[in-house]
């Protein structure tokens, strides 16, 4: 036991010594809040002031119900900025995000009226052309004179890319057509406000408490793209720490020492105390920034707080179950590049967990959902898609935890016993069924 | 414990890889407080057989018995292991290395620094324990892996090529601190290909060869046995005299030296009075004992 102390110990202060442990630790951070915040704040502030349009009212009604559509109409409430909900990548994906974005990003035109004073249309679109090329305006609308009953209006801009301009005047446009038509039809605008008024749907769980579903669906995502980020970043030092010894030809001198279980057991652990202790310090500046930034705003989410409880033991499960699979890649193979290929397959699985709790959120207590949640390899995210939808009875989270548990030390007994045998066979890389043989020898 | 027990038994021992026989049927006995040699060409089966002693890999027929024991993690710890294949983890600092390695014997930290302090002056490594091994020639390196062999002073110490790349004077320092852990008492096996070396530092040796043992016994004693009649000459003016079929079988160069083979029934002493008589000058006249390489290869040939 003591000199599986002194290995932890070793694994844990070198790797936390190291410039690159510290480094990584404050850049993470700084990268993540780059590539969320920045983004974000950019688009949001369009810069170089109010977007300038030109607007050709044909009907010579609309203008100002657009208008008011377009810069946002007090009287009605502002669409709650919500948190971005995933969406599949590819252009749909782009396009629901496009929308989203329009939706939270608040809206600032500088509107001008034009009116044909007896001009052509095809007149004023070519002087209004000239005024865009000059950078007069940013762009012009062209509402056609059957708009109400159904006309296109168009839309000329320097930059046709602005999405985010595009959804928003696409929004106003129809917000205006649609309260047009009412009145048209003989609705009073007064009404018209009262009528149109947004629904919230208040969802309840059976036992009448409020749902917390929606925090709970984002905590499993949160969860699957955190055992997942962390594997891929740690399972090569994992790799890295196994084959350290096969590389430096220190194994000898270890195994003469002590069994190569708790050795494998050792540096396991010590790296993955590495690993809590880099995510641990980013949780805190990450709840501390976010505490500062909301300021007294600031309320947790509102998630019972044994989940978090459910949340750390399956982190820490799956992050085990899947670091022990590069410490039997790393067992196999002389050095990481081999190894970084050959545990690839396996971190698929943390993938394909992810698409199975799309099944298991809608129905949460299905054969699948059971046995998916049994398997350890989808365990840490699929039991947790269960906890928060339907929570299974306290036997069946037990029994995927030990299976979870069982697995990584049978994983890890594995490597130990792959890596005493070929760390005797001089520093080949090991066939298959040369691995076989192996376990079956040692 | 009786002093003349055995520290370490091997019986009948033997270990396939696959097709391949690694050791076969090795019986051997190693005496406390001696210097063992386990000699043998490359490949011949010394390092499977101090894996195996060292527990490492088991033997997949016959015993091995340390201390009259059969092998226990316990008994791990009161062996020394410098395997010929070395290495030090590049990064981390000299004395936190050693550290780590007493650690893995059970030895508690405040007398492992103790010892780590006191190993560094005598190999006069001091000014390197906070340096990265990394920075250490290999010379250096192999002494730090030496210190991490007995800084828990094992009973048994086993020591695979240790000369090998050392520069000369680090091959005396070697040898000399090698003599001391025998003179504190300790048991050491050493395996070596190099024979002079074997020759110049153990009691008792065990040749083995493609993974059989040749024959192993006391040195001074294996000389002896296999003293042949040979006498290296340095003269001038004798070419008549060592073409005497009666006397001289062989004569081969060695050298500045003439080397000649004596008949079995001739002595040195009448080759020598013919020298004399013949009025033959003599700058050296010397009876050849039998290196390790000679017995060696006699029994090699002896056995094919």
């Amino acid at each position: 036991m003591k000199k599986f102390f002194a290995v932890v110990k070793r694994e844990y202060i070198q790797r936390v010594r190291t410039k690159f442990f510290v480094v990584a630790t404050i850049l993470f951070p700084l990268v993540i809040v780059g590539f969320t915040v920045v983004p974000a704040y950019m688009i949001g502030r369009k810069t170089g002031g109010p977007t300038r349009l030109g607007i050709v009212d044909q009907t010579g009604l609309m203008y100002a119900r657009v208008a008011r559509e377009v810069n946002g109409d007090e009287d009605r409430p502002q669409p709650q900025p919500t948190v971005p909900t995933m969406t599949p990548p590819g252009p749909a994906g782009a396009r629901d995000r496009a929308q989203q974005m329009a939706k939270m990003v608040k809206a600032d035109y500088a509107l001008e009226r034009v009116d044909l004073n007896g001009r052509t249309l095809d007149e004023v679109k070519k002087s209004l052309d000239v005024r865009v090329t000059s950078r007069d305006l940013d762009g012009y609308l062209i509402l056609p004179p059957d708009l109400v009953k159904g006309g296109q209006p168009e839309f000329h801009a320097r930059n046709t890319a602005d999405l985010i301009t595009k959804e928003q005047l696409q929004r106003a446009i129809s917000q205006a057509v649609r309260s047009q038509r009412m009145v048209d039809n003989g609705i009073d605008e007064k009404k018209l406000k009262e009528l149109s008024k947004p629904v919230q749907l208040k969802a309840t769980g059976a036992a009448g408490e409020e749902s917390k579903g929606e925090g709970g669906f984002f905590l499993v995502f949160g969860i699957g793209m955190l055992i997942y980020m962390s594997v891929l970043l740690y399972g090569q030092v994992v790799l890295g720490a196994v084959i350290e010894e096969k590389e430096t030809r220190i194994a000898e001198i270890l195994f003469s020492s002590m069994r190569s279980f708790p050795l494998m057991m050792g540096k396991l652990i010590g790296v993955s105390l590495v690993a809590l202790t880099q995510l641990v310090i980013w949780a805190v500046t990450f709840v501390a920034v976010s505490a500062w930034a909301a300021g007294s705003s600031f309320s947790m989410p509102p998630i019972p707080l044994v989940w978090f409880v459910y949340f750390a033991i399956f982190f820490l499960m799956g992050f085990f179950i899947y670091a022990t699979v590069y410490a039997v890649v790393g067992s196999m193979v002389t050095t990481t590049q081999e190894g970084g290929q050959l545990a690839m397959p396996v971190v698929l699985f943390l993938i394909a967990a992810l698409f199975v709790s799309f099944n298991i959120i809608r129905s949460p207590n299905s054969p699948l959902a059971f046995w998916a949640s049994m398997f350890p390899f989808f365990a840490p995210i699929t039991m947790l898609v269960r906890v928060v939808t339907e929570t299974p009875p306290l036997w069946q989270v037990l029994l995927s935890l030990g299976i979870g548990i069982a697995t990584a030390v049978g994983l890890i007994w594995l490597a130990s016993r792959i890596y005493r045998v070929g760390m005797l066979m001089t520093g080949k890389k090991a066939t298959l069924p040369e691995v076989m043989r192996w376990i079956r020898q040692s | 414990m009786d002093p003349s027990f055995p520290t370490l038994i091997l019986d009948h021992v033997s270990k396939s890889f696959g097709d391949f026989k690694a050791v076969s049927d090795l019986s051997l006995q190693v005496r406390p407080g001696r210097v063992f040699g386990l000699i043998g060409p490359n490949g011949a089966g010394k390092t499977t057989t101090i894996r195996m002693i060292v527990n490492i890999t088991a033997p997949d027929t016959g015993t091995i018995k340390l201390f009259g024991k059969s092998m226990t993690t316990a008994l791990q710890d009161r062996i020394g292991y410098l395997p010929e294949e070395r290495g030090l983890y590049r990064k981390m600092k000299v004395g936190e290395q050693l550290r780590f390695f007493a650690e893995l014997k059970d030895l508690p930290g405040r007398e492992a620094d103790k010892r780590i302090d006191a190993w560094l002056k005598k190999l006069d490594l001091t000014s390197w324990k906070d340096k990265r091994a990394k920075d250490l020639s290999k010379g250096m390196q192999q002494k730090i892996q030496f210190i991490a062999s007995v800084i828990h002073e094992p009973d048994l110490l086993i020591l695979d090529e240790p000369f090998s790349g050392l520069d000369p004077l680090s091959v005396d320092l070697m040898k000399e601190t090698i003599l001391d852990q025998k003179t504190s008492g300790k048991t050491i096996i050493l395996s070596t290909h190099q024979m002079e070396i074997a020759e110049r530092l153990c009691d008792d040796i065990c040749m083995i060869n493609k993974s059989r043992k040749v024959l192993d016994g006391q040195l001074r004693e294996l000389r002896r046995s296999f003293a042949q009649n040979v006498v290296a000459l340095r003269v001038e003016g004798a070419d008549g005299l060592l073409n005497d079929p009666e006397v001289i079988t062989n004569v081969r160069q060695n050298g500045d030296d003439t080397e000649v083979l004596l008949t079995a029934d001739a002595s040195p002493q009448v080759l020598l009075k013919r020298l004399v008589d013949a009025n033959v000058k003599i700058a050296k006249f010397e009876l050849v004992e039998p290196t390790l390489h000679d017995i060696f290869v006699a029994k090699v040939k002896e056995s094919a």
